[in-house]
């Protein structure tokens, strides 16, 4: 039972992380209908950003913010939330670039294209986090004190660290921010009306162009976010980061339902726990095939995801 | 022309006759070439003779001349072998992607199959099991483990492989656009994930009467992979066909190239290509006209995996070694560029494309990085930016042609036929295209149907 609610806890943590890639992939997808390949690895030159920022020079780092052990609690505090301002906005625009830069000139071009096109960008964003970094991988000293929170409360037997909970602090106002921007802002709206309908949304007023453009920005700033929470809670980034993990964040988007917001975060946490299961109880070789299992399964029974409706015709 | 568009009859008969036709209508066709376009066909014949003279005079002359007198970007025999295997697969992917217009992001998973085909039927892996099988082959009578002729390996090959083609494809084949190519991407992780891991299978099955006790077998042999493999081996003029052979694996490999282009040459033109390009141009509309579309899908996605299937086989018996981490997505997506560069449709524009990018990845890249590191400037070495190279030329050649180099005609005059559409549009103009209308602002709008609506979206895809 221990172990069981010891498992949960990391797919929790792990869930979360995905949910903030995942959010990126279905908000594109939604609004322009491409699979954005490159999505993964802005969040891997998120980590990197992070990496840079966070990590003492002995470890290959800039040491900005240096974040260790013995950082007292408020600079750490300061130090992180710099880390992700400065690693959001980088990510955001890099986004944002890549759409007006590969993506916004195939627009009318036949689907393959743009999809394609992001192929490329992956790999050349890889091997920018190549450059940035080399090709091996880089890691940082646990920067938060390993103490069980449980044990304040008189439990021993299941585990809950400072980092778990570091994970959960930064993500879940993130989604509450998304959730309020699309569902009440104007510019929300005027996502939602974009992913509906481009033509009739252009014609009602709606700047497409800038719609979509925001719509990057967003995604990407959440890929930094989750590239720094990845960086502070894994403690470990690689220039292929991004595609193994970008897999799973799509997965869990397309669990969800692709396009569906609530849905990514309910695939990423469902694919978080499923991962952290199948760690602990079949075996961490076998982790991602049994995601990708998840992924054919349902793309079988139900292409539309679990909280997806009428899509599955226009993919 | 006539004799190559009949339909395909059933049996092995009709198909050699058909393989006899069409090479009666390529030689046809090649007069007619040669007196039409005299300088155009002769030019062609001159490069096509040339290459096929390469491999020797290569291995006679050029190979001296680069060691001894200037170092020159020239391939050799592994590398040139490598052109014919990844040719081989540009052929079969191109039936996939360029014919009937899906999308497979994991082709790699069915040359990592064929690969291992014919690394557990030939090869002493099994002699851990206590199987040992040996005729006709390479091998003398009485070896250890599995030991079975190349020749029936391809056809195994071809079969396991077009039948995981048609077992992975069933259940997908309904989901369109970028839902199929993320699941074929999937699978592709997943078959050398398999592959990779299947190294100590413990496994207790009790079914009444039946049974099965595994402890700890090795199924794949793991990280390590299977070797030594058996080279290809023709018996009676005794020629082997391995990694140390020299040129002669070269020709093994064009001559089943040829065989393969051959296959692909009929398949275009039979009554099962135009069903593929039907379905290509638009889904519902080939349905409605009675095309079969699940079915033919399933054929696509089959007889494109097995051309992978004898790439696999190939590779495999050529090195003499197969492990899993000679299958990932890298290598699905390099398949994908030499299709998308030399020209998705066209079987000769995927083939150059398929050469061109080996040749520049195994020789020219590491060619300029062998110079760069002797000139000692403090430039970056190109061979480490391979990726980075092909990232640029899909981001271009999306961007500036997307039809590749070497486009297939009728795809191009789509392509055009679509620009126009748009072109009209954009200025608001109502285009009538047989029965597809564009509306203005590029909505397309026919009917009060929601389908046909549908289908011109179809009709976009790919």
């Amino acid at each position: 039972m221990d172990q069981i609610i010891q498992t949960l806890i990391i797919g929790l943590a792990n869930g979360l992380i995905f949910a903030l890639v995942a959010l990126g992939y279905t908000l594109v997808y939604g609004i322009i209908e491409l699979i954005n390949f490159a999505h993964g690895d802005v969040f891997m030159i998120g980590s990197l950003i992070a990496f840079a920022l966070i990590a003492p020079p002995s470890v290959g780092g800039f040491g900005v913010f240096e974040l260790t052990t013995a950082t007292p609690l408020p600079l750490m505090i300061v130090g992180i939330l710099i880390t992700l301002a400065i690693t959001m906005a980088l990510t955001a625009g890099l986004n944002a670039g890549i759409e007006r830069v590969a993506y916004r000139p195939l627009r009318h071009a036949p689907k393959l294209a743009p999809l394609i096109a992001a192929i490329g960008m992956s790999f050349v964003l890889q091997n920018v986090g190549v450059v940035m970094a080399g090709s091996n991988q880089r890691t940082i000293e646990n920067p938060f004190p390993t103490t069980n929170l449980l044990s304040y409360i008189g439990i021993t037997d299941i585990t809950l660290t400072v980092s778990q909970v570091f994970v959960a602090v930064v993500t879940i106002p993130l989604l509450f921010a998304l959730s309020w921007f699309v569902g009440t802002t104007k510019q929300g709206r005027a996502m939602r009306a974009t992913a509906q309908d481009p033509a009739a949304a252009g014609l009602m007023g709606v700047d497409i162009n800038r719609t979509i453009a925001i719509t990057f920005l967003i995604g990407g700033g959440l890929a930094g976010a989750a590239g720094v929470v990845q960086i502070l809670y894994n403690n470990v980034t690689v220039w292929d980061l991004g595609f193994r993990f970008g897999l799973i964040a799509f997965t869990a988007a397309v669990l969800g339902g692709i396009g569906n917001m609530r849905g990514a975060v309910l695939g990423a946490m469902i694919l978080g726990l499923v991962a952290s299961f199948s760690d602990r109880y079949v075996s961490a070789n076998w982790t991602q095939a049994i995601v990708f299992g998840v992924l054919v399964v349902i793309m079988v029974f139900k292409p539309t995801g679990l909280l997806g409706q009428q899509l599955a015709d226009r993919a | 022309m006539s004799t190559a568009t009949k339909a395909i009859g059933t049996g092995p008969g009709a198909w050699f006759g058909h393989i006899g036709d069409s090479l009666v209508a390529m030689q046809r066709g090649y007069r007619t070439a040669l007196r039409r376009r005299r300088g155009r066909t002769l030019a062609l014949t001159l490069i096509i003779l040339l290459g096929l003279a390469y491999p020797v005079l290569h291995q006679q002359f050029l190979a001296e001349f680069g060691r001894n007198v200037f170092p020159l970007p020239l391939p050799d025999d592994t590398v040139m072998t490598f052109m014919t295997i990844f040719a081989i697969m540009a052929v079969g992917l191109n039936i996939v992607v360029g014919f009937a217009g899906l999308l497979d992001l994991g082709y790699v998973a069915f040359y990592a199959i064929g690969a291992y085909v014919a690394a557990f039927l030939a090869s002493p892996h099994w002699a851990a099991l206590g199987i040992n099988l040996t005729f006709m082959g390479h091998v003398g009578p009485g070896a250890q483990g599995v030991h079975i002729p190349f020749w029936f390996i391809l056809v195994i090959a071809v079969v396991v492989v077009a039948t995981f083609g048609a077992l992975l494809g069933a259940p997908t084949l309904r989901l369109r656009g970028d839902y199929l190519a993320i699941v074929t991407l999937g699978f592709g992780e997943i078959v050398p994930l398999v592959f990779k891991n299947l190294s100590s299978l413990t496994l207790s099955v009790n079914l009444g009467p039946i049974n099965i006790v595994l402890e700890n077998v090795n199924i794949t042999g793991g990280v390590q992979g299977i070797n030594p493999i058996d080279p290809p081996y023709l018996p009676f003029l005794d020629i082997v066909f391995g990694a140390r052979s020299g040129p002669l694996a070269v020709y093994l490999g064009i001559f089943l190239l040829a065989v393969t282009v051959l296959v692909a040459r009929n398949l275009q033109y039979s009554r099962i290509g135009r069903a593929w390009m039907a379905i290509r141009e638009d889904e519902t509309a080939a349905q409605m006209m009675g095309v079969n579309t699940v079915r033919t899908k399933l054929l696509a996605f089959a007889l494109g995996a097995s051309f992978a299937g004898i790439a696999g086989a190939f590779q495999a018996s050529y090195l003499g070694a197969t492990t899993s981490d000679f299958f990932n997505f890298s290598t699905s997506i390099l398949v994908l560029i030499m299709v998308i560069l030399g020209g998705i449709g066209n079987i000769w524009g995927v083939i150059v494309g398929a050469i061109t990018l080996t040749y520049v990845n195994a020789t020219l890249l590491p060619y300029l990085g062998q110079r760069v590191q002797d000139s000692a400037l403090p430039l970056p070495n190109p061979a480490q930016y391979n990726f980075l190279v092909y990232g640029i030329i899909l981001l271009a050649m999306m961007r500036f042609r997307p039809q590749g180099f070497l486009p297939d005609r009728q795809r191009e005059a789509e392509l055009s036929v679509h620009g126009l559409a748009e072109a009209d549009a954009a200025m608001g103009v109502p285009v009538e295209l047989d029965n597809v209308s564009v509306a203005p602002h590029g909505q397309e709008e026919v009917g009060p149907d929601s389908r046909a609506a549908e289908t011109t979206d179809e009709a976009r895809d790919l």
